[in-house]
């Protein structure tokens, strides 16, 4: 691979090693001085062969699979999935049954988002808001071990419905959670919107107008930041989500602070759902019988997982194994956003605007070929971050400035 | 805002070819039959320009036999899916790029390459995507005549049995 | 025993320094991985620091089944590291394949591509056994003989 040097343009291959994104990628990015002028972005050491392995096991077993495309959204695509063989199967779910669905997964965009503000925080280098937000997510995990069985992988879903039922306990320590996380979550917003050190490192960062947010095909927080009201739980609403009303956020910053409050605006929202979910659940069963060979046909399910829509394409052939599943995940339609969002940016954003899309690198399922030993330096992920914190300290940014009072929940 | 049967009427006027093979299926689900490369193109093109399709979220790549599939999944701002499918002969796979018209296929379109044996024309320049390096060639895992059971990952050989791998399920 | 022996084992043993390495996980593993460094569990309080790169650390924890674009990648991180050096697969995918194994672009688990020490089941796994299994590994650290090879069995 030849590189040419022209002015001060130099060459960086980061990853697929990196501490701080918790998942293997590579990026090659191209400098001149401080600026981007070019990223190459490989995502996709996870790509596994699911898709292959759908058509040769049945749908139960398919339900397993598909969960574990993501760990942190694999309430959305189990549902998806559900949904989409019980079109094809023209079987409707009880309705108690489509607001279980409903509560798992705004526990799971609550779970999502909060572990989304720590990893950001953390590639600002706040890390006691990293600490902060991580303990709040345990008590939406602690709700979901109750609900479901297990804090990852929930396993709640099956075709015609869902296996476990909620009693009126359950409810009672999921109102009191909403209540408790309300008040932090409030506080967060608080602290985007007037903290003037975190909107010195967020705002105008990462930016995608709202011409190449529809261009790009951006969907999600990402979309919504740009002022695109695009929310599959409002355009297409699925399980119990007709009857529950859903406030669509939208913000017209176009960067990453945009993001940053759109997530934590939608966990009010999703806190209210809950809410409405646990006022109005309705009595009934929870599953009806479903069959085991599913009729021929093909289906699109979509649904809205914390990082955007979802997509799930299935085609069936009369037996009991899939004849194609499609699995289109939220963080794959966003990459070529990110693209574009490098570039132009300075080196020191690049931690942060990558990992402003949310990026879930197994949703992805891609691979890169990257031809290292062409003599640049090469930065890790750590260092890359470090740079970054000095950088902006050096203009004045410091957020170990920002002080974080003592919150009392239960 | 359109309803989805007022698209179907506007695409068959447009396109006397699309007459039976167009169709409703539910609320907000459009699908074609299987169109040849230059109908595909044209029928593309309009729903782009004219219709307000301005959001292509995938390309579903598919076995179809003699035939590879590919179903383009595009949509509106009311939500509208309109899956518009293409075919291609396995024996000359060649298709076109709608990159510069949807620049999100880009890594979608690529992976067609790499998993179905497609011949994309028109793609940006980029790394293969998704197999690993030393992916031996001429394999395309998603090939419904491909089977992961005779797939060597040590040495990264494929070993049928004689007379091919065949249409054999259960494997795992 | 030689004293420079004893003092890096009673350091390992103190404070061991560990690296995360993905090696195509969902991602359900890792985040109860990272969980385990947050308030609640902590393992800080046990001395355990998270490094970003291999020629610091103690002890690889490593979660997913193996892919075939990770496998290279894993075996170079492992090369890196300094003797002594640790292995924990976290997760039924990094134990044995888990319901990846067969899947064309899946290795297996962890111990198809390095020696592992600890094998820690589950889907996802509980911080509370991340936990567990890093105090027994750290138990069994300077209780070998001289010249024990630990990973005989494997030969």
């Amino acid at each position: 691979m030849s590189k040419k040097f022209r002015r001060n343009r130099i060459e960086l291959p980061i990853g697929p090693q990196h501490p701080s994104l918790k998942e293997p990628a590579s990026f090659r990015i191209t400098l001149e001085g401080e600026k981007v002028v070019n990223a190459v972005i490989g995502v996709g050491y996870n790509h596994r062969g699911l898709e292959k392995a759908c058509e040769s096991r049945n749908y139960i077993q398919d339900l397993y699979l598909i969960e574990r495309v993501c760990g942190i959204c694999s309430h959305t695509h189990s549902t998806a999935f559900c949904q989409g063989i019980e079109e094809l199967a023209g079987i409707t779910i009880p309705r108690r049954a489509a607001y279980i669905r409903v509560m798992v997964a705004e526990l799971e965009r609550l779970h999502s988002h909060l572990l989304w503000l720590g990893v950001a925080a953390h590639e600002i280098g706040f890390d006691t808001m990293f600490m902060y937000t991580w303990r709040d997510r345990e008590k939406v995990l602690d709700i979901l071990a109750e609900v479901c069985g297990n804090r990852v992988n929930y396993g709640i879903n099956t075709i015609g419905g869902v296996r476990r039922d909620v009693d009126e306990a359950m409810l009672q320590n999921m109102s009191k959670m909403a209540d408790a996380l309300e008040s932090q979550v409030k506080y967060y917003l608080d602290l985007a919107l007037t903290e003037t050190t975190l909107s010195a490192r967020l705002a105008g960062v990462g930016k995608l107008s709202y011409e190449d947010a529809l261009r790009f095909g951006v969907v999600g927080p990402v979309a919504r930041s740009a002022g695109i009201a695009y929310d599959i739980r409002v355009t297409e609403p699925y399980a119990a989500y007709g009857d529950i009303p859903v406030d669509l956020v939208t913000d017209t910053r176009e960067d990453v602070l945009g993001r940053t409050v759109v997530r934590i605006k939608e966990m009010l929202v999703s806190l209210n759902i809950i809410r409405f979910c646990i006022k109005n659940l309705p009595d009934g069963d929870i599953a009806v019988k479903a069959p085991l060979r599913i009729p021929a046909g093909e289906v699109i399910s979509r649904t809205e997982a914390p990082r955007g829509e979802n997509i799930h394409y299935i085609r069936s052939n009369g037996t009991d194994k899939p004849d194609r599943v499609r699995v289109r995940a939220p963080s794959e339609a966003n990459w070529r956003g990110v693209k574009h969002m490098l570039e132009g940016g300075y080196l020191a954003d690049v931690p942060i605007t990558i990992a402003a899309i949310d990026p879930c690198y197994s949703c992805t399922d891609r691979a890169i070929v990257i031809d290292s030993g062409s003599g640049t330096e090469v930065k890790d992920w750590q260092s890359l971050r470090q740079y970054s914190i000095s950088w902006y300290k050096k203009q004045g940014i410091d957020v170990s400035a920002v002080k974080i009072p003592e919150r009392k929940y239960y | 805002m359109q309803t989805e049967n007022e698209i179907v009427e506007k695409l068959c006027g447009e396109f006397g070819f699309l007459q039976d093979k167009i169709y409703v299926q539910r609320q907000k689900r459009i699908f074609t039959g299987f169109l040849a490369k230059e109908e595909f193109e044209q029928v593309l093109h309009y729903a782009h320009d004219e219709l307000g399709f301005y959001r292509a979220s995938h390309v579903v790549g598919t076995d179809e036999g003699g035939d590879l599939g590919f179903i383009y999944l595009l949509s509106n701002e009311d939500g509208i899916i309109l899956a518009l499918k293409e075919k291609a002969p396995k024996s000359d796979p060649v298709i076109n790029s709608m990159t510069d018209i949807y620049p999100s296929l880009e890594l979608h379109e690529r992976e067609l390459v790499d998993l179905f044996g497609a011949v994309v024309e028109g793609l940006p320049e980029g790394p293969s995507y998704p197999l690993p390096d030393g992916w031996p060639k001429g394999n395309y895992p998603m090939r419904k005549d491909w089977d992961p059971k005779y797939f060597d990952r040590n040495t990264m050989t494929y070993n049928p049995p004689a007379g091919g791998a065949g249409k054999e399920g259960g494997s795992k | 025993m030689g004293l420079l022996q004893r003092a890096i084992e009673w350091g390992t043993r103190k404070s061991p320094w560990i690296i995360h390495f993905n090696a195509g996980a969902c991602n359900g593993c890792d985040i109860e991985t990272i969980d385990a460094l947050t308030p609640r569990f902590d393992l800080e309080r046990i001395g355990v620091l998270q490094e970003g790169s291999p020629r610091h650390a103690d002890i690889l924890v490593c979660t997913g089944a193996v892919t075939l674009q990770t496998r290279d990648r894993l075996k170079q991180i492992y090369d890196q590291m300094p003797e002594p050096k640790y292995v924990i697969a976290v997760g039924t995918c990094a134990c044995t394949g888990g319901i990846f194994d067969g899947c064309y672009c899946v290795m297996g688990g962890i111990d198809t591509v390095i020696p592992v020490d600890v094998y820690i089941p589950g889907c996802a796994v509980h911080p509370e056994a991340i936990i567990s299994a890093v105090q027994k590994l750290l138990d069994t650290i300077g209780q070998r003989k001289k010249g024990e090879d630990r990973h005989a069995d494997r030969k």
